[in-house]
């Protein structure tokens, strides 16, 4: 199960190794940044540049799991290799969750370059209050960003518009999520939709880690992010197990 | 003048079959629930910021300048034309026949960038009044053309990039998605231009958008005719030199492929 799962993360690697599309959220995450400390440095508000400093972070993490992760399956079906990977006597969800797993934590760069970014250009250094805080949710937002992943994953095999909602999917959830503006300025109508986007808790836990104040209600918080993470997982693996009973049944796996 | 007839038809063929892709791309109802749902979304992030700020005046200024963004990206999609000849196999045959390629690149994403200008349009209607954004009739009139020059200005400068990565297609997804954040930083989108030190600000006023965006927020400002005017007319300098350097340079970037041997022609 472990080597399986490191070999789905080892030939992820290749692949993001090759193609240059991979290293999209690489350019555009500190762009994103340095758009949003220019805005909050013409308002006159760098008490705001946490929220610079996040918001890039999470597109970048988005745009791994949507368009890299949630592609898995299904890249692995039109190049041909799915039947094969089916029928080896490895986890297939072993080796995916390797795949997935591996890209999002690539993704972690995106933290150094936003802030290396905020240092260089606009001289703002960004300072963790919370340091534990800070590392354990973003251990879960990354794990629940895989868990997201693998269920998106699954999903799009079985979805006829993926490609529709793979490209319109990355700003309705930063709104949702509230990567950049909190959820707290959003109309009160929106609210409850986006309590069940676990962007929404884990960014206001990273912005709170990166102010001064306590960081109230910590374990309910990151909890409701690994709650929602495990969700996504849980919809994903048992997609994933679906998908198998019916392509193997119909034996269609190459053409569904 | 024959041959002015004929790069009209080819055009023209070529803008149909673009527009056969996108609606078979797109039905409507992927194109409301799916393109319209995220362009709505775009531009309400960004608005957004100006509540989180508490200045009505920032959240109009974010609205609109992202708003005629949507057109710019409209524009800077048709770039994936490139990847999309060489996945379809028509990349040689296209080349090898008598017609300039640059015709059929320029001519083939028009829809594209047509459907831009449209949801940027559209997303200004919606979002203007939800935000509290006053239009001064009958002078917002205005913004329609202003946005569609806005949208060819852009969609010159991407025909332009489509011949400098011609050679280098597998970087298309790479070079559209930087392309569109640089400009949202540079362009004046969510900063004024003034913002930015003097060397940048010159930069920015030769790239697309910046000085058309200024024209339309002129026009939403009530700004005398002459500064929009002036703007406008800039715009359109600007929008003239990215075509004339994609029209004489597309050629040549599509030969040196030829003779190197980098242009692929299939997927």
């Amino acid at each position: 199960m472990i080597r399986a799962f490191l070999a789905g993360a080892r030939i992820q690697l290749q692949f993001l190794r090759a193609y240059p599309d991979a290293l999209i959220p690489f350019f555009t995450a500190p762009m994103f940044s340095v758009i949003f400390l220019m805005i909050f440095r013409h308002a006159g508000r760098t008490d705001l540049t946490a929220y610079a400093a996040i918001a890039p972070v999470f597109i970048a993490l988005w745009w791994l799991a949507l368009f890299n992760s949630g592609w898995t399956i299904t890249i692995e079906r039109w190049n041909g290799t799915l039947e094969m990977l089916v029928a080896a006597p490895s986890s297939f969800a072993a080796v995916i969750l390797g795949r997935i797993t591996a890209t999002t934590m690539v993704g972690i760069v995106s933290f150094g370059e936003t802030w290396l970014v905020a240092r260089l250009l606009f001289g703002t250094r960004i300072t963790i209050y919370h340091t534990w805080g800070f590392l354990a949710t973003a251990l879960v937002t990354l794990a629940a960003m895989a868990g997201t992943a693998v269920a998106m994953s699954s999903l799009f095999v079985l979805a006829r518009n993926a490609v529709t909602f793979s490209n319109s999917a990355s700003y309705p959830f930063y709104v949702l999520g509230g990567i950049l503006v909190p959820v707290s300025v959003l109309p009160h109508w929106i609210r409850p939709v986006s309590s069940v986007v676990f962007l929404s808790w884990s960014a206001d836990l990273l912005r709170a880690a990166l102010r001064p104040g306590p960081m109230h209600h910590f374990a309910f918080r990151l909890g409701m992010v690994a709650l929602l993470g495990a969700c996504g997982l849980v919809v994903g693996v048992w997609t994933m197990r679906v998908i198998l009973v019916r392509v193997r049944g119909s034996g269609e796996l190459g053409t569904t | 003048m024959r041959g002015l007839v004929s790069t009209a038809r080819v055009s023209w063929y070529a803008i149909v079959s673009g527009a056969n892709d996108y609606w078979s791309i797109f039905t409507l109802k992927s194109w409301i629930f799916g393109w319209c749902v995220r362009m709505i979304s775009q531009v309400s992030f960004f608005a957004l910021i100006g509540k989180l700020l508490r200045s009505d005046e920032q959240t109009q200024f974010f609205l609109i300048g992202n708003a005629v963004m949507i057109a710019v990206m409209g524009a800077l999609f048709a770039m994936n034309m490139t990847t999309s000849e060489r996945g379809n196999g028509t990349l040689s045959l296209m080349l090898a026949s008598p017609s300039r390629p640059v015709v059929v690149f320029a001519s083939r994403g028009i829809y594209v960038m047509a459907d831009g200008v449209f949801s940027s349009l559209l997303g200004l209607a919606i979002l203007g009044p939800a935000f509290g954004l006053h239009f001064p009739f009958p002078r917002v009139l205005l913004v329609i053309p202003l946005t569609a020059l806005v949208g060819f200005s852009a969609y010159s400068f991407s025909t332009f990039l489509a011949g400098v990565i011609i050679r280098r297609r597998e970087m298309t997804g790479l070079i559209v998605n930087a392309t569109i954040v640089t400009l949202m930083a540079l362009c004046g989108v969510n900063v004024p231009v003034s913002f930015y030190p003097s060397w940048l600000a010159w930069i920015s006023r030769c790239l697309p958008i910046t000085n058309g965006l200024e024209a339309i927020r002129g026009v939403v400002g009530d700004v005398s005719w002459s500064t929009v005017g002036a703007h406008a007319g800039v715009e359109i300098v600007v929008a003239g030199a990215w075509l004339l350097l994609a029209l004489g340079t597309f050629g040549r970037f599509i030969r040196a492929g030829q003779r190197d041997g980098s242009l692929e022609y299939a997927s």
